[in-house]
Formats: C-alpha cells, structure tokens, sequence
C-alpha cells in the first residue's frame, strides 16, 4: 500500500459521506471508493456507526410543552413579553465572567477592610507612643499651670492616653525650670534640696523643618526670636546653591522654660513641614554625679587636712599631694559634666531646618541640552534600577506571607474549583 | 479543504443534505430537515421574521417543526427526561422572549440550536455548581428509569464514554444534522478541528459499538494514516 493506492485521507472519506466536498472532490472520493476495498470497508464502518446511532429513538414530548410555548407565543404576540429570568443573583448561573467579578470584588473589598481596619487599630498606640516625645502644647500649659510640679510621676511608662502623657511631660518641664533656682543658690557645689532631688530632669530635644516663603524674612526673624527668648545658635549653616531653594540649617539653644513660646514663634516663620520632640530624663545622672562629686570634696577636704595637720616623712607628703591632685582632677571633671548636664536641661536644644519654596527663575543658566538628556537618561536608569531592586525586595520580604496566604486560601478555592470541574464532566 | 466546501446559504430550503446513513432515522431532525416545503410552504426564516413582525400564527409551524428535534437535543444530552422538557420549554421560550430582535442573519435552524446550546451549557453549570456547593447528587448520564429500550440505554452509555466535545460535535452532526461550519461555528471551533474530532469520535464509537472485533477502528484509522 501507498500514497498512490490511497489519494484520499480517510477523513476526506467521512467528509464525502457527510456531503461535505465539493463535487469535483466528491466525484474522486466517489471513484476510489468504487476501486479500493479498504477505503470502501472504512466507508461501511462510518455508514454502521451512524446507522446504529439512528436507532437512539427519543420519545415524542408531551403535550404540556406544546401548550405552555404556544401560550407564551400568543402573550408574545398579543405585544406582552414575559421577563426575563434574573440569573445575575443567582451563582449557579455564573460563568467564568461573574465569577472573576465577584472573586475581584470580593478580594478588593478585603483588602480595603484589612487597610481600614489595620488603620484603626494600630492608630491609638501610635499616638500614645508619639505622644510620649511630644512636648507641651500651650494648651495644655494652661492646664498643667493649676497643678503641682511633683504629684505625678515624672517617667511615663506604658501607654498612656495622649492627654495625660503630655500632662505628665509638662510637670516634668516645670520642675526642671525650678531647677537652675536652687542650684543657683549653691555657689560652687550646691547640694540638691530634697525638693530639687525629687523634681525630674528633663533635656529636651526638638527637630523642626520649615518651609518658608521669603527665606530672607525668615533668617531675619529667627535672630529676633533667638534675642527674644534668651537663646543662641550652636550651630547654623546656610546654603545658598543655583537652581535650587536656599536653605538654613541651625542647632539652637533655648532656655528651657522659654521653649513653648519660641517654638510657637519659630512655627510662624512658614510651614512646618515635619516636627518631632523628645525628652531624655537625666535626674538619676545628676543625682549621682552630684552624689560623687561630694564625696571626692570630703575626700579632698580629709587630704588636705592630713596634709596641714600631720608631719611626716617627706615621701609620705608628696603621697599625699599627689593624691590631692587626682581627687582634684576628678572633682573638676565631675564639675564639667554637672555643668553641661544642667546646661542640657537649662538650654533646650532645637533642630532648626529652613527650607525655601522653591521658585524656577526663568534667567537661571541650565544645563547644555546634551547634558540635560543625559542626566535624565541616568536618572531613569537608576529609577528603573531602583523598581526593580523594590519589587525583589518586595518579595524578598513579604513573598514567604503571601505564599502562606496563597497555600491558606488557595486550597480550599482550589479543592472547589476541581470538585466544580468533575461535576461538569461527569454531566 | 474549507475553501472547496459550498457557500454558506442563509436559507434552510437550500440546505438538501444527505445522510451517510440508509436506516430509517427516528421522527426528528432528519425527518424535518429532509422534508421539502411545498409551494404554499414557508422556510423558518420566512415564518420568524413574520412572527416577529406581529405576524401570531406564524410561530406555530415553526414550533411543529422543531419540538421534536429540539427535545431530541435534549433529550440526549440529559438523562431526566423532566428535565430535558424543561430546557425545551425554555429554549423556545428565549426564542420568543427575543423574537422583536430577531435579524435574518443565520439559519433559523442554527440559531435555535446555538440558543438551546447556551440554556444547555447554563443548566449544566447550575447542576454542576449544586453538586458542588450545595452537594446536591448531579444528575449522571445513566439512563433514566422507565427508558426501557436496551438500545437506548447502550447508546447513551457508549456516547457517555466520548470525550465531551467530540460528543458534542458527533451529536450535532448525528441528530442535528448541522454541517461541518455550522458545528464550528456553535462551539466556536476551527473546521478542521471539527472534521478531526467528528472522524475520532465516529471511529471511537464504532469501536465500542460493535460486538469485541479483530481489530478496533482506532487502530485501522492509525494504521491507515500511516500508510500515507
């Protein structure tokens, strides 16, 4: 047997048998069927196959069909067309379309209720944290003003409301403005009165960003401020750079109880743009180091004595001033560091940044054109770059939880859609 | 292969088909579809179209001649007889609902068959979800009780073992005698996809139709691919 024995494809048989060729390829279907056996026995078969499907008898249908059409087709005729059955709230009616739909919808309305509902639980224990760092408001000045500075608990542990919080942290200020008082009084070692001992020792630190709108102006009211309320800069830096806003960068010293106020004026200069406070409590610190610092000075003192009141062997004297000298050294460190504690909490330290709104001057020289392309090509590069390194990233750390989701939700979707399937087929 | 095949017409009195088959077909679509209209005698279209237009007696002939193919096209596909009346109902019913938009631009014939063919797909799709969802038992291809012809019985068995489109395709040629393009256009297939799955269906059929032969005709169509 070969190709020329067999010029038709058995399918081009069927085709012709089902009255599917065209009549010139019917009639040599036709011809080689009246030539070849096997073509003709494939014939028969598909011949038997149909005949014996034409015994598959229906039974002929009732008569209740005949009448509920024909009555819907004289309402249809009468102009009365009967509804539609409503098969978009019903899922068994779904296809894959619905499906997708309703799956998205659902899966969009989860997400927006984990966002919302993340947003409102984690919210309070934010702010009870951020208030923890916030520094008075003049508000609440006026309500910690009617209280004792001692009767609360200087250290706020926990979470505590904001109100409360930021009340306890203006007791704290309070008690540290009657300290620079007592410590006054004492000329050169003052002991803390127990008053003073109890009363907290806040250093407080404040971060401001402003943006202003006459850079100038604002420069000029920031001197003032400083003059007004007793302070000074540290440090202050300003830049001046072309094609972009001018900017200050200031580390300011303001005594502490005038903080409030100076703060509410630097806020005047533009927008705050971002603002951020601490306290960082010393008492324990300068109790302590008040408490060395007495003892090296009766060390000294006993020394000093021993030194005018006993005779002795002339090593046994320059033993004795030697150790004077060491006691000495110490007891003037010691007094370094209890002056520049107290001048961290006498002096509030403020993190000024000034930032101008920036205005494109239209004289301003830019770059060649060839230059310009060129930066902005590396720009897109290194943004492109960046993406990329963010979705890996991504994945890198949240892909393992959304794995863990996948597995968590997508089996029992994945046992349905299998179960759905085989149910189809099996119909 | 396509290009040969004749034209498609938009006229069921042009579609004259003969069937491969010398045994007397049972009263449905063959029956229909063989029998010339006489003179007096309006195509579907022709009755549609005027029914559509308000025309109230002219669905009647329509439903006559098509009750009984369409409640065969159910009928095979469904095992619950009750149910099988129940999509016929209602894929005349769709036909009506949309008869106001009905536009002459297939056969009358095609498009009855292509709206049972979406009411069919959404029943399955409601059986299967039931079964599913709601583990209602889904109604199986076994025969249902009262068909007592063993024939029946078998033939549903031996179709039930076809994969399903291939079923769909031989059934739509078998009983609904729709042509090659006609299937293809129905389940939105190529045509030759359609031939080649009609050939593997017929082929696997006969196989488990005929009584345990020498050779199956799988094995004599591989055979003769082969040949080449």
């Amino acid at each position: 047997m070969n190709t020329a024995a067999h010029p038709v494809a058995p399918e081009e048989i069927m085709a012709f048998l089902d009255g599917e060729l065209a009549p010139t390829e019917a009639q040599a279907v036709a011809g080689h069927l009246g030539r070849c056996a096997e073509c003709a026995g494939l014939a028969g078969k598909l011949r038997a196959t149909s005949g014996w499907l034409a015994q598959w008898a229906v039974p002929p249908v009732p008569s209740s069909v005949e009448e509920a059409v024909m009555r819907q087709a004289a309402q249809v005729a009468a102009g009365h067309i009967p509804a539609r059955p409503r098969s978009f709230f019903n899922p068994s009616m779904w296809g894959w379309k619905q499906w997708a739909l309703g799956g998205g919808g659902v899966m969009a309305a989860a997400v927006i209720l984990l966002v919302v509902s993340s947003a409102i639980f984690f919210r309070p224990v934010r702010q009870a944290e951020m208030a923890q760092q916030v520094a008075p408001s003049p508000e609440a000045e006026g309500y910690g003003s009617t209280r004792q500075p001692n009767d609360q608990p200087a250290v706020v542990k926990g979470k505590l409301a904001a109100g409360s919080a930021a009340v306890t942290q203006f007791d704290s200020l309070q008690a540290a403005r009657y300290l620079p008082e007592t410590r006054a009084g004492g000329g050169g070692a003052p002991l803390p009165t127990p008053q003073a001992a109890a009363a907290p020792m806040i250093a407080r630190t404040v971060s401001l960003t402003i943006v202003v709108k006459d850079f100038a102006a604002a420069r000029a009211s920031l001197d003032s401020i400083l003059l007004r309320h007793r302070g000074y800069a540290a440090q202050l830096t300003a830049a001046t750079q072309e094609n972009a806003p001018r900017s200050l960068q200031a580390s300011l010293r303001i005594p502490a109880p005038e903080l409030a106020a100076a703060l509410a004026e630097l806020k005047t200069l533009g927008r705050v743009q971002n603002e951020s406070q601490s306290g960082e409590e010393v008492t324990q610190q300068h109790t302590d180091l008040v408490a060395r610092l007495q003892n090296s000075r009766e060390t000294e003192e006993r020394l000093r004595a021993i030194l005018e009141q006993r005779t002795g062997k002339i090593e046994d004297v320059l033993q004795v001033e030697e150790e004077i000298a060491r006691v000495r050294g110490e007891i003037e460190q010691m007094e370094a560091e209890q002056q520049a504690l107290e001048h961290r909490v006498e002096f509030a330290s403020v993190d000024l940044q000034l930032t101008e709104e920036y205005k494109a001057e239209l004289n301003s020289p830019s770059g060649s054109v060839w230059n310009r392309l060129r930066n902005a090509f590396v720009a897109g590069l290194r943004n492109a770059a960046e993406t990329i390194l963010g979705i890996v990233l991504f994945l890198e750390e949240d892909g393992p939880v959304l794995l863990i989701w996948l597995a968590i939700l997508g089996l029992p979707v994945f046992l349905l859609v299998r179960r759905y399937r085989r149910m189809r087929a099996r119909l | 292969m396509q290009d040969a095949l004749p034209a498609f017409v938009l006229h069921s009195e042009a579609k004259r088909r003969f069937t491969m088959s010398d045994a007397p077909r049972d009263s449905d679509a063959s029956r229909s579809q063989t029998r010339p209209f006489g003179d007096n005698e309006q195509s579907d279209e022709q009755l549609m179209t005027a029914f559509s237009r308000g025309q109230a007696d002219a669905f009647s002939p329509l439903f006559l001649r098509y009750k009984q193919p369409l409640f065969g096209f159910f009928h095979r596909r469904v095992a619950d007889p009750a149910q099988a009346e129940e999509l016929t109902q209602e894929t005349f019913l769709a036909v009506l609902r949309a008869a106001a938009r009905y536009r002459q631009s297939a056969l009358f014939r095609t498009y009855l068959y292509a709206v049972g063919f979406k009411i069919l797909r959404a029943y399955r799709r409601k059986a299967a979800f039931r079964a599913t969802f709601l583990g209602e038992q889904p109604p199986g291809r076994e025969p249902a009780i009262g068909s007592a012809i063993e024939t029946q019985a078998l033939m549903r068995e031996a179709v039930g073992k076809l994969e399903g489109l291939d079923r769909e395709v031989l059934l739509l040629r078998e009983f609904e005698q729709l042509s090659y393009a006609e299937i293809a256009g129905l389940l939105g297939l190529p045509l030759n996809t359609v031939r080649s799955r009609l050939f593997r269906a017929r082929m696997a059929l006969h196989d488990l139709l005929a009584a345990p032969a020498s050779r199956p005709a799988a094995q004599e169509f591989a055979h003769f691919k082969e040949r080449l």
